[in-house]
């Protein structure tokens, strides 16, 4: 109702503009309109004086004639020939003619055309007879004819008047004639030039105020010029009684419509040299430029306007479908938002209630030291799940502001895979799943990019295609790099195939939508937030890579994540071996392949066979062989099989080693009984083959190891931490180690105990950031900033729940050498410590 | 609701739409003639000059209209010429030489007949791709070189103007026989009209669309009667006592006033004007009379006040009916010497096709040249004539003197003057 109203408000107004337009041009036109016809009167004016100076030139011509005649008393042949010789140019001639009733007969300047005739007779001319008569009697202006032909040359001409007396023969008495002098009508047109351009379309006529054409311009129709104005105007009588009177006054101007049906202007004024004759001029409207421009302007204002109004309606309606759709996107986000809180205000809540409700058991429980043992570790995996749905919300939070931001580094891609395996391998284990992780030989291992956010990549990935796998289901892994257009980078192709329960169509629709999660009784019973496929497109997005889906319900999923990643400077050059020779035996031509290759690129030389019999011959055939790497799992013969064969062949000098994807826990003893000396997993890594045939050739090199804390022990820590509780974590953890710590209850306290602490007092800083007083940030920066060169260049580690990779980077900006992630993991604690030890070291 | 509260709207969106379009220049296209294609480049620049002895060619001056939506830089002027007949052999030779003339089917006896002619276009020459054949092809006049130098124009023809609104009123069917013709005048008479015919009486023009198409019927295809006719033998009046007998037949019934015929002061005006009062049933006339009918409706007052319909018909001077005796009234040649030739050919061209002859027809309501005669419904009777009732004048081959004998005789006879023997006995001297 209300958008009609307006639509008519807005019509209405156009309209109203249009009408004062119409107003205004109208007032305008006739404004113009009076300016014309001022102007075309004037001009008509004017051009009656160039023809009344005209006509009366030539009528004085024609008088000194016969004046000359007259006074001279000649024959009429002595009389033409003076006038002849008289005659200028030669489009003029002159007729004598006797009296009516010698039917104007006479003799003529010029022969006529074609003839030796200078005869002539105006006989069939209708402008004579009783005109002529009338014509003659108006002694003292201009006499002269209308437009007539002339009888010698056919040529249309107006004649000039005077009586004369001539003789017809020398015998003859003086006779009364009539001497004509004839100018074509072309001569006079000639004279009507129209001063301006604006009248080049103008016409003239004359007439007598009967309305009768003298001479008749082009555009002036019928035989008289009110039959003209009646036959194209169909006037009243009073209209044509006021034309009429129009024209038989003075001057004046009058508007009407010619034979074409447009509208012109008639300017009339009378010739002062005559007594009856009008000169009549015409123009069209349109000529003026009167109507065309006005109109014109009027009708582009109104489309100009109408455009408007019907933009302004298409827009008003496209806003409102907007707004429509933005208010119904507000509507179902907030509803999203709701399910979304309310989803993980169940998910939060249930490992909380795990970690309370096992805790509280656990208190009452403490004695049994079995029982506390089990709830300690289920309340671990609580705390880990609750980790990391909340490292997933932080994910999705940053994502959806757009502040997700990447921290490149240089990594290994080799790595990266087997964290990717050795992640995966409980949960494979754990639900007996056929997996398969196939890694081609890299021609780049090391990379310069943001490893955790591939990693978070390439595990979310994997870890849906386990979860939605059922046990006994087939996972396949494959990790391959092909060559980049750039050469800078290496395109990383990651295929991670399952054969689980698939997605629908609908769901693959909206699966990268945060919160989306498939409905499906399959799905709900499995642990997840809708989040990791949201995050994991929107970090592919970030690194300009791709990811493809296919999938089928029942059938299974294929995602396929496809990277391009800039090359680091590091080679992998430096992982090299003494050059020998092993034994390869894998029932897998393809892996074969891959792991002579990767083994060839630490300068081992492989042979490669295909079973276990095959096998037992090569080692007596081609041997001594350093080390046989056997597969467990082959046809025909096994991998024990084949090392028992192996040692009762050969003895017990050449190391085995047996190939197994899974944890060997369960076979370890029966392999070890039939002589295999380690166990190594698939896929065959560089670095994995690098470290077993390393550690077997007793050439190992020497590595920190997680476990060896032992020159830890007696180390002092300072560390800087306003919560009573994360301290007392952090120093008894730390204590376990033998390691001694020192608490600074903010950031100042921190400061002062570095300036009044001795060199070498503390072997490093534990910082917290968000702290009383002084934080962190400003508190490594106040150290870095002291005289004592120890104190000022002391190794200052993050310890803070500020987890995002701008916290890292202003950690780092702010002088300090590292960070690490609260809920804290020891493992990366005590790396990190051991690494600064190394470095005090060296 | 909803559809009424548009309503308004979907009105208002129309008046501003029916506003734009009022905004227009008013200018309104000529119509363009239907299959003509132009051969010159439509820039051409130029004139083209008719000359003839009309005062004023209104129709003509509407085709210059159309020719000019094709060639918008040529111009084209009707000019009257004094003295016609006399001036244009010279005008065809003068410094302003006309593109195109007027001629007529006596050109030929002029004494500079034969110059014209020689100055003449021929316009079936196929390389000017005029289409000759719209015309009725017994009006094409050939030479013996078998060229066509003029083109009709129009054409005219003898008949009676009838007021059908007359004829409805009083339920008298419009006679198409001879006896019917009687029996309407009969009926007429006893419905209180004195003299329910009327004609222009004057020198060889009383009676003459009753008596004359008569005769050309019954001396059509005699050689040897037209042969003697045209030597104006005095026993050629045999050839016309059928004819004197019917004019003197008619007469005899007294069904004309011959004073009130008298008082009509010419064939054109005062025929036509006599005619619009509205008592008079039927008016003999000439094609050339019918067409000042139509511009001249609105001078008469009576006409004005009580209009009627009114029609062209074939005299039915026989229980067969009538005759069609069509004869070229103007037509048109081109000035072969013409500075503008290939314009004026160009023009020709452009005229003379079925539709732009039945449109000039039409405009000055004349009997069309083209064999599509329908056009104007005041002719439309003679449409209705079996083709062998149909009679050129031009193909009958009677010289201009036998014919005006033949027109004095029924003058003679159809006033008194006379007697049918009288007649018959002084063919080739009567006065």
């Amino acid at each position: 109702m209300k958008k009609n109203w307006m639509l008519i408000g807005n019509i209405a107004i156009v309209l109203a503009i249009l009408a004062l337009i119409l107003f205004y041009v109208r007032s305008e036109q006739e404004k113009m309109l009076v300016s014309e016809t001022e102007a075309f009167g004037n001009m008509t004016v004017a051009m009656e004086s160039v023809t009344t100076n005209y006509l009366i030139g030539e009528q004085q011509v024609c008088n000194s004639w016969a004046n000359y005649l007259n006074a001279n008393d000649l024959i009429v042949e002595d009389a033409i020939a003076f006038v002849r010789d008289s005659i200028i140019s030669p489009e003029i001639m002159a007729h004598i003619l006797f009296s009516e009733s010698d039917g104007f007969a006479g003799i003529s300047t010029t022969a006529r055309a074609g003839t030796t005739s200078f005869d002539v007779s105006y006989k069939n001319i209708a402008a004579f007879g009783n005109d002529l008569e009338k014509l003659l009697e108006r002694n003292g202006t201009v006499r002269v004819t209308r437009a007539y032909t002339n009888p010698t040359n056919a040529i249309q001409s107006i004649a000039f008047c005077n009586e004369i007396t001539v003789r017809r023969s020398a015998d003859a008495s003086p006779e009364r004639a009539v001497l004509l002098r004839i100018v074509p009508v072309s001569s006079l047109e000639k004279k009507w030039t129209f001063p301006t351009e604006d009248y080049q379309s103008a016409e003239l006529s004359l007439i007598d105020t009967a309305g009768n054409y003298i001479l008749r311009g082009h555009s002036f129709k019928n035989s008289n010029f009110f039959e003209f104005y009646r036959s194209y105007n169909s006037p009243t009588s009073s209209e044509l009684d006021r034309v009429t009177a129009s024209i038989d006054g003075d001057s004046g101007v009058l508007t009407m419509r010619n034979s074409s049906g447009t509208e012109s202007l008639v300017a009339h004024t009378r010739i002062n040299s005559t007594d009856d004759w009008v000169l009549v001029t015409m123009i069209g409207m349109e000529a003026l430029g009167y109507r065309e421009v006005s109109w014109t302007l009027a009708g582009i204002i109104a489309l100009g306007l109408l455009l408007l109004l019907i933009f302004n309606l298409f827009s008003m309606q496209q806003f409102n479908r907007e707004l429509r759709a933005a208010a119904v996107a507000a509507d179902r986000a907030n509803q999203a938002k709701t399910d979304f809180l309310s989803t993980m205000s169940h998910d939060i809540r249930t490992p909380m209630n795990a970690i309370i409700g096992l805790t509280t058991i656990a208190a009452k429980n403490v004695e049994d030291t079995a029982a506390v043992r089990e709830n300690l570790r289920k309340i671990s995996l609580a705390s880990n799940h609750l980790l990391t749905l909340i490292n997933d919300i932080l994910d999705i939070s940053k994502v959806e502001s757009g502040k997700l931001t990447l921290s490149p580094v240089t990594f290994s891609i080799v790595e990266c895979a087997e964290n990717l395996v050795n992640i995966s391998q409980p949960m494979v284990k754990a639900k007996d799943i056929d997996f398969n992780f196939r890694v081609s030989r890299f021609e780049h291992e090391y990379l310069f990019a943001d490893q955790l956010r591939i990693n978070q990549i390439y595990i979310n990935l994997l870890s849906n295609a386990i979860k939605y796998t059922e046990p006994g289901g087939r996972v396949c892994v494959e990790l391959h790099e092909t060559e980049s257009e750039n050469g800078k980078s290496a395109k990383i192709t990651y295929i991670v195939a399952d054969t689980g329960m698939g997605m629908t169509p609908e769901f693959m629709a909206r699966m990268y939508q945060p919160f989306s999660r498939q409905t499906d009784s399959r799905v709900n019973k499995i642990q997840g937030t809708g989040l990791g496929l949201a995050i994991t497109k929107q970090m592919i997005d970030l690194m300009g890579g791709t990811i493809d889906c296919k999938s089928e319900v029942g059938k299974g999923t294929t995602f396929t994540v496809t990277l391009d990643i800039p090359l680091a400077d590091k080679l992998t050059d430096d992982l090299m071996l003494p050059q020998i020779r092993v034994l390869l035996v894998d029932d897998d031509e393809v892996l074969l392949e891959t792991a002579k290759d990767t083994l060839k690129s630490i300068g081992v030389q492989a042979d490669t066979v295909q079973s276990g019999e095959d096998a037992v011959r090569a080692v007596q055939a081609n041997g001594p062989y350093r080390v046989v790497i056997l597969d467990w799992k082959m046809p025909d013969m096994d991998g024990i099989e084949a090392a028992k064969r192996i040692r009762a062949a050969v003895g017990n000098d050449v190391p085995i080693l047996l190939i197994s994807a899974y944890d060997w826990s369960d076979i370890e003893d029966v392999a070890k009984a039939a002589g295999v000396n380690g166990f190594i997993s698939k896929p065959l890594f560089r670095t994995t083959l690098y470290d077993k045939l390393n550690e077997l050739l007793g050439s190992e090199e020497k590595r920190d190891t997680e476990d060896d804390t032992t020159d830890l022990a007696g180390m002092r820590i300072l560390i800087a931490e306003d919560n009573d509780v994360n301290w007392e974590i952090i120093s008894m953890l730390l204590g376990m180690q033998g390691i001694e710590t020192e608490r600074a209850e903010n950031g100042k306290v921190a400061v002062e105990r570095m300036q009044s602490a001795p060199d070498g007092a503390y072997a490093l800083i534990f910082m917290d950031v968000q702290m009383p007083v002084m934080n962190g940030i400003e508190a490594t920066k106040a150290i870095r900033r002291l005289d004592n060169p120890w104190a000022a260049s002391i190794p200052i580690i993050a310890m803070t729940a500020d987890a995002f990779s701008e916290n890292v980077a202003e950690c780092l900006a702010a002088g300090m050498n590292g960070h690490i992630a609260k809920p804290i993991d020891m493992k990366l604690v005590m790396k990190e410590i051991k690494q600064i030890k190394e470095e005090s070291k060296a | 609701m909803k559809a009424m509260t548009r309503l308004p709207a979907l009105c208002a969106i129309f008046a501003l739409l029916f506003l734009l379009t009022a905004c227009g220049t008013g200018k309104t296209t000529q119509p363009e003639s239907e299959g003509f294609t132009p051969k010159l480049d439509s820039q051409t620049e130029g004139s083209i000059t008719v000359v003839g002895h009309y005062n004023n060619f209104e129709a003509l001056e509407a085709e210059f209209a159309r020719f000019a939506t094709y060639y918008p830089n040529v111009k084209l002027t009707y000019t009257y010429l004094d003295g016609f007949s006399k001036i244009l052999s010279t005008a065809l030779t003068s410094a302003e030489a006309p593109d195109i003339f007027f001629t007529y089917p006596w050109m030929g006896s002029w004494t500079d007949g034969e110059q014209i002619f020689a100055a003449s276009e021929n316009l079936a020459d196929p390389a000017l791709g005029i289409d000759l054949s719209c015309v009725r092809e017994n009006l094409l006049k050939k030479d013996d070189k078998g060229q066509v130098l003029s083109v009709p124009i129009y054409t005219t023809t003898y008949g009676m103007l009838v007021n059908e609104d007359l004829f409805q009123k009083e339920n008298i069917p419009v006679p198409s026989t001879y006896s019917e013709l009687l029996s309407a005048c009969d009926a007429f008479q006893k419905a209180g009209y004195a003299a329910p015919i009327l004609a222009y009486n004057s020198s060889g023009e009383f009676l003459y669309p009753l008596y004359y198409p008569y005769f050309c019927g019954q001396i059509q295809g005699n050689e040897a009667a037209i042969s003697e006719l045209n030597a104006l033998k005095p026993e050629a009046g045999k050839y016309i006592r059928e004819m004197l007998d019917l004019t003197a037949d008619f007469m005899s019934h007294g069904y004309l006033d011959l004073a009130a015929c008298s008082a009509l002061e010419n064939n054109y005006d005062a025929v036509i004007m006599r005619f619009f009062e509205g008592d008079v049933p039927m008016m003999l006339a000439t094609g050339n009379t019918v067409s000042g009918t139509e511009k001249r409706e609105a001078k008469s007052e009576a006409f004005t006040q009580h209009p009627f319909r009114y029609s062209f018909h074939p005299v039915p001077s026989t229980e067969q009916g009538g005759y069609f005796v069509n004869t070229v009234s103007i037509g048109f040649a081109v000035n072969r010497n013409s500075a503008n030739l290939d314009l004026a050919n160009e023009f020709m061209r452009f005229l003379v096709s079925t539709n732009e002859l039945n449109l000039m027809a039409k405009a000055k309501r004349m009997v069309t040249p083209c064999a599509d005669m329908s056009l104007d419904r005041v002719y439309a009777p003679f449409e209705k004539l079996d083709s062998s009732r149909m009679i050129n004048l031009s193909e009958l081959g009677l010289s201009d003197a036998a014919a005006s004998q033949v027109s004095h005789a029924g003058w003679q006879v159809s006033n008194g003057l006379m007697s049918v023997d009288e007649a018959v006995a002084a063919f080739g001297a009567i006065e």
